[in-house]
């Protein structure tokens, strides 16, 4: 074979290589920018960020797999053996060269995301301080709010197998249906009554588990009127899949309308399908594999309505 | 690492233990022993710094001085067992008999301190962290203890086979070797429970 | 040493009763642990299908919430510890004597106690189906304090019944880790020194040094769990000044691990096979090995992964973010070196072959969701979402689970002696590439949209990607009947096997198939040059081509 023909194979393979190579970049932008649409709707100032980690890491990704994939294809296609062809191939037992290389890029690549992720966490500063406390005591709290319990500038969670408790600052609202004040910044304290709790709200991109025994701060801020779901994360026993609220963000002057309507409400049982569905279940002559009670539903200013329609 | 071939002249069905693998395997299992003790005082560490009242009502701490006499015996022992491998590897059998029977009197010992001492506390398993972590930590310790007394019974016993040493026993070096482990975790434990309150 | 009486006489036919009693020989207990977890692998697909039909809609209709959360907890503690654990030591018990030409493991009555303890904590856990109350409910991780609520009140209950049967498999796994890693350390053949040794080799010392770890913080956070249960103690218990999340950390620290144990000999397996069907060498083979170790020291200190929504400080969430991703790059080194295995080989694409390819495929896919959820910020949103689920049943199914079919296709002819069946290996591929990507792929935008993992119902708008994700998962149940019927048929009439269909090199590939009693016996062959020779014409041991006339020539006379 001449030098020359040499040359022009490997022009070809170089040319076709480019080819692909910016085939797969391209393709892996494009997937980049799809990953946007496989997230719910954005609804605080964290899902933003959340959402171009996560499209920067599938275009990343998209890459990696493309690349590995097409290895194993052009392989599968054209170093097949022949029918018959029992001999071995030429034995290459390595190369330490680019052995390096492919141990430095996935360790600078990698390093690289750890180093956007730090960044992003710390601009998103949704955990706060943690503390120990003693566990509540729910007879001593039954059917009322402790308003003076609470820092003013503070929303407080209770979790309980299975119903969501929400109680107001400043105010002797709760609500069994978390109402916030669009592009205000908001704390949580959550706090568990029983087991633990995940506090998750898919639309805002946050989650925290309540761990009982600790208040948790958590800080949000909500950037989209609308009606989210909030949904427990963390396994909490039979009604699990039952403990889920509503989560309606309202502009300032809607959300003081609704503080002071709420406020003058009677007190009336909260929403907890594992209440209603427990009576049913009980009810039955065999009721089935053991599980715990539901607590009672809490005792609240506004119920909110189980079936209004939700965007996210 | 070098490579060991398996032929072994007379060697007993494929199926028999080789007594050479029999440390080994003893010396990995120690090592993964360890690994249950450091959970249970990483726990206890975790729930002792971050408990908000920590010793139970009326109660003021641990009493430390006969534990410390405790933990002297138990230490020592782990000389007297030393000794009496010493010993066993000159053949004397008489002076290793009697400084691993004196090792396992003073185990003994060792486990009748800890029921006296159980005996007159005034909080249980189930009172708060405290007492779960206390009785936790003492009794799967003292259970080893117990363990180490019983296989201390058997390899003496087994001492007077006529010829069962010849060859080197394995099951002395285990023994003593485990005993040495349960000094060693004892002197941690003694550390985490009186001295640091 | 010497050849002179090689080969060994073959074992008389010693009929099936040996695999239903206490047998000490590796070669049995293997076959014995495999059938076993293949027994259990069905009762876990079963209750698989069972999930997969409730979630076929978004109510709750199928069975009784109770019910749901007994059976996707009890799934995936039969995945576990009755399948993939007790299938993966199958394999070490055949492979590693025969691999490093030793005549049985170290401990060989040891050996068969840690085998006979699966189907004893098998029994007890599904006994506990069938006690008042129910089986445990609180899905595999049993984080109390839902795992100590014990609703039904009697001393003997589901969970109790549960801990005690994760302590036992502990036990095993312990008994059967001090047994592969003395064998491997002891009583490897002559001339085999550590880095003569086959890759499978390495990443069973790797993972079964990590059971020793990890195994006993487990069982010391079991012991605490099992007494706040049934004695009444706090150490996880709030209103006793217990910690919760101390438990996670327990767990985490050995069940983050428990997956390399898992996916590490299956990367042995993919290390084996790529050489032998694309008839090169393995490339890179000392990195490779060692990249297996770099795995161990990392996958240690990864575990608070698991837990960044559980309450742990922002400088921890990055610390263990940074050493989750550093993962990746041995990760990678390995990935990296079989396609340069494949590279310019000349494949055959027999069974195993696709299975290994197709995990690799999967393995890739699950690599990468690895690494968005090691991000902190995307793992808040996704974490104990159906992406998760999606991603570890990837790594779990569509590698291990397709690494170890690979690798039972391949062996089988060793150990049993007989081929199994092309066209219905083939077509099990097919099923199970299909019904595994079908299945777990749409759990990813189902997670990433919101879907909490173990929910018994859901809201509406995830409909469509739970019918699709069922369909996959019925398919996946369907695969198994080809494998059932292929090694059924080949074990009781398949064609005889020589002692080297596959032309592979390795010392298991220089005994008669199945292999005698005793291996080598006395006579193991000296081994001279590194695994892996294909195309370099060097022999792997002294004496290769007289050894190999002997079993042709016996071969022959048979």
């Amino acid at each position: 074979m001449t030098s020359s023909s040499t040359r022009s194979i490997n022009t070809t393979a170089v040319v076709g290589l480019s080819f692909w190579v910016g085939l797969m970049v391209l393709i892996s932008h494009w997937m980049g920018q799809q990953a946007h649409r496989w997230l719910p709707v954005q609804a605080s100032t964290a899902a933003p960020l959340v959402d171009d980690l996560f499209s920067f890491e599938t275009a990343i990704g998209t890459f990696v797999f493309l690349g590995v994939v097409s290895v194993m294809v052009w392989v599968m296609l054209f170093n097949r053996a022949e029918k018959y062809d029992e001999t071995d191939a030429i034995p290459i037992e390595g190369n330490t060269r680019l052995e390096v290389i492919w141990t430095a890029i996935p360790f600078v690549l990698v390093m690289g995301i750890a180093f956007w992720t730090i960044r992003a966490s710390d601009q998103l500063g949704t955990l706060g301080p943690m503390e120990h406390i003693h566990p509540r005591n729910p007879v001593e709290e039954a059917g009322g709010y402790l308003g003076d319990r609470l820092p003013a500038e503070q929303v407080e969670v209770i979790a309980r197998q299975w119903s969501w408790e929400f109680r107001y600052p400043g105010t002797t609202v709760s609500s069994t249906e978390l109402h916030l004040a669009v592009d205000q910044p908001v704390t949580f304290r959550l706090v568990s009554e029983d087991v633990l709790h995940g506090f998750y709200i898919p639309a805002f991109r946050v989650k925290q588990d309540v761990v009982p025994g600790r208040a948790i701060d958590f800080n949000v801020t909500p950037t989209r009127e609308g009606v989210y779901r909030l949904r427990d994360s963390q396994f909490s026993g039979t009604w699990f899949a039952a403990n889920q609220a509503d989560v309606v963000v309202e502009s300032a002057e809607e959300h003081q309308e609704w503080l002071q309507k709420a406020a003058r409400a009677p007190l009336q049982p909260g929403l907890s399908l594992a209440v209603s569905e427990y009576a049913t279940r009980q009810a039955r002559s065999n009721p089935g594999w053991a599980t715990v009670p539901p607590a009672p539903p809490p005792q609240v200013n506004v119920p909110g309505s189980p079936a209004q329609p939700h965007q996210a | 690492m070098t490579t060991t071939t398996l032929q072994q002249p007379g060697a007993p069905a494929e199926h028999e233990e080789h007594p050479k693998h029999n440390l080994t395997g003893f010396i990995i299992f120690l090592c993964s022993e360890s690994v249950i003790f450091l959970a249970f005082f990483s726990g206890y560490a975790l729930l002792k710094t971050s408990a908000l009242n920590w010793l139970p009502n009326g109660v003021e701490g641990l009493e430390w001085r006969m534990p410390l006499i405790n933990t002297i015996v138990l230490v020592s022992s782990s000389g007297t067992i030393a000794l009496a491998e010493h010993f066993k590897n000159r053949e004397n059998m008489a002076l290793f008999r009697g400084f691993w029977l004196m090792s396992m009197a003073m185990g003994a010992y060792f486990l009748y301190g800890q029921a006296v001492e159980w005996s007159g506390l005034q909080f249980g398993f189930t009172s708060g962290t405290f007492g779960g972590t206390f009785y936790l930590l003492t009794g799967f310790h003292g259970l080893h203890v117990a363990t180490g007394i019983l296989l201390m019974g058997l390899m003496l016993i087994k001492s007077f086979i006529p010829g069962n040493y010849k060859g080197g026993e394995q099951g002395v070096q285990a023994t003593s070797l485990f005993w040495h482990f349960v000094d060693v975790i004892w002197i941690i434990l003694f550390l985490l429970i009186y001295v640091w309150q | 040493m010497t050849i002179a009486t090689f080969p060994p006489e073959p074992t008389p036919e010693q009929g099936w009763g040996r695999y239903f009693g206490f047998c000490t020989d590796a070669k049995v207990i293997g076959i014995q642990y495999i059938v076993t977890a293949f027994f259990f692998f069905l009762i876990g697909g079963l209750l698989a299908m069972v999930i997969r039909g409730e979630l076929i809609t978004p109510a709750s209709d199928l069975v009784d919430r109770a019910v749901y959360n007994g059976i996707y907890t009890m799934h995936g503690t039969i995945m576990l510890f009755l399948f993939i654990f007790p299938v993966l030591n199958g394999l070490n018990n055949l492979l590693i004597p025969t691999m490093i030409g030793a005549p049985d493991m170290a401990f060989p009555r040891l050996n068969a106690v840690a085998f006979w303890l699966v189907p004893i904590f098998g029994f007890l856990l599904m006994a506990s189906f069938f006690v008042p109350g129910g089986p445990a409910y609180s899905g595999w991780w049993s984080y109390p304090p839902v795992s100590i609520q014990n609703p039904v009140g009697h001393l003997i209950n589901g969970q109790g019944m549960w801990i005690t049967a994760v302590a036992l498999s502990g036990v095993s796994s312990i008994m059967g880790a001090i047994n592969f890693v003395t064998t491997i350390l002891r009583m490897r053949a002559p001339g085999m020194t550590l880095f003569r040794m086959p890759v499978f080799c390495w990443t069973a010392l790797a993972a079964q040094s990590l059971q020793l770890i990890g195994l006993p913080a487990l069982t010391g956070g079991a012991i605490m769990l099992l007494m706040d249960l049934t004695f009444g103690t706090s150490f996880y218990r709030p209103e006793g000044g217990g910690d919760p999340v101390l438990y996670q950390h327990f767990f985490w620290f050995y069940s983050h691990p428990a997956v390399y144990v898992i996916i590490l000999p299956v990367f042995g397996i993919f290390s084996e096979l790529f050489p032998v069907y694309s008839r090169k060498p393995l490339f890179g083979y000392v990195y490779v090995a060692l990249a297996s170790f770099i795995i161990v020291g990392l996958g240690l200190i990864v575990w608070v992964h698991h837990m960044f929504p559980s309450g742990v400080a922002q400088w921890m969430r990055n610390l263990f973010m940074v050493t989750t991703m550093l993962i990746a790059v041995p990760t990678g080194v390995k990935v990296f070196a079989w396609l340069g295995t494949l590279w310019g080989g000349k494949l055959r694409l027999t069974t195993p072959m696709l299975f290994c390819l197709g995990g690799l495929f999967n393995f890739v896919f699950a690599g990468i969701t690895g690494i968005m959820l090691a991000t902190v910020p995307v793992d808040i949103h996704v974490s104990n979402t159906y992406f998760v689920v999606g991603h570890f049943h990837y790594v779990i199914y569509g590698a291990a689970v397709m690494g170890i079919f690979a690798a039972i296709y391949h062996w089988f002819p060793k150990f049993i002696g007989r081929m199994p069946y092309e066209g219905l290996g083939k077509l099990h591929f097919l099923l199970t590439f299909i019904g595994a990507n079908l299945n777990f792929l749409p759990m990813h935008p189902l997670g990433l949209t919101g879907m909490p993992r173990r929910v018994s119902s859901y809201d509406p708008e995830f409909t469509f990607w739970n019918v699709v994700a069922s369909l996959g998962a019925f398919l996946l149940g369907v695969s198994i009947i080809p494998f059932l019927l292929n090694m059924l048929s080949a074990w009781i009439r398949g064609p005889k096997a020589t002692h080297n269909p596959w032309n592979a090199i390795g010392l298991e590939w220089l005994l008669p198939s199945p292999p005698p009693e005793d291996n080598f016996g006395e006579e193991v062959p000296t081994v001279i040059s590194r695994p892996y020779g294909y195309g370099s014409g060097q022999p792997l041991v002294e004496h290769q081509d007289e050894i190999e006339r002997r079993l042709a020539l016996q071969e022959a006379a048979a």
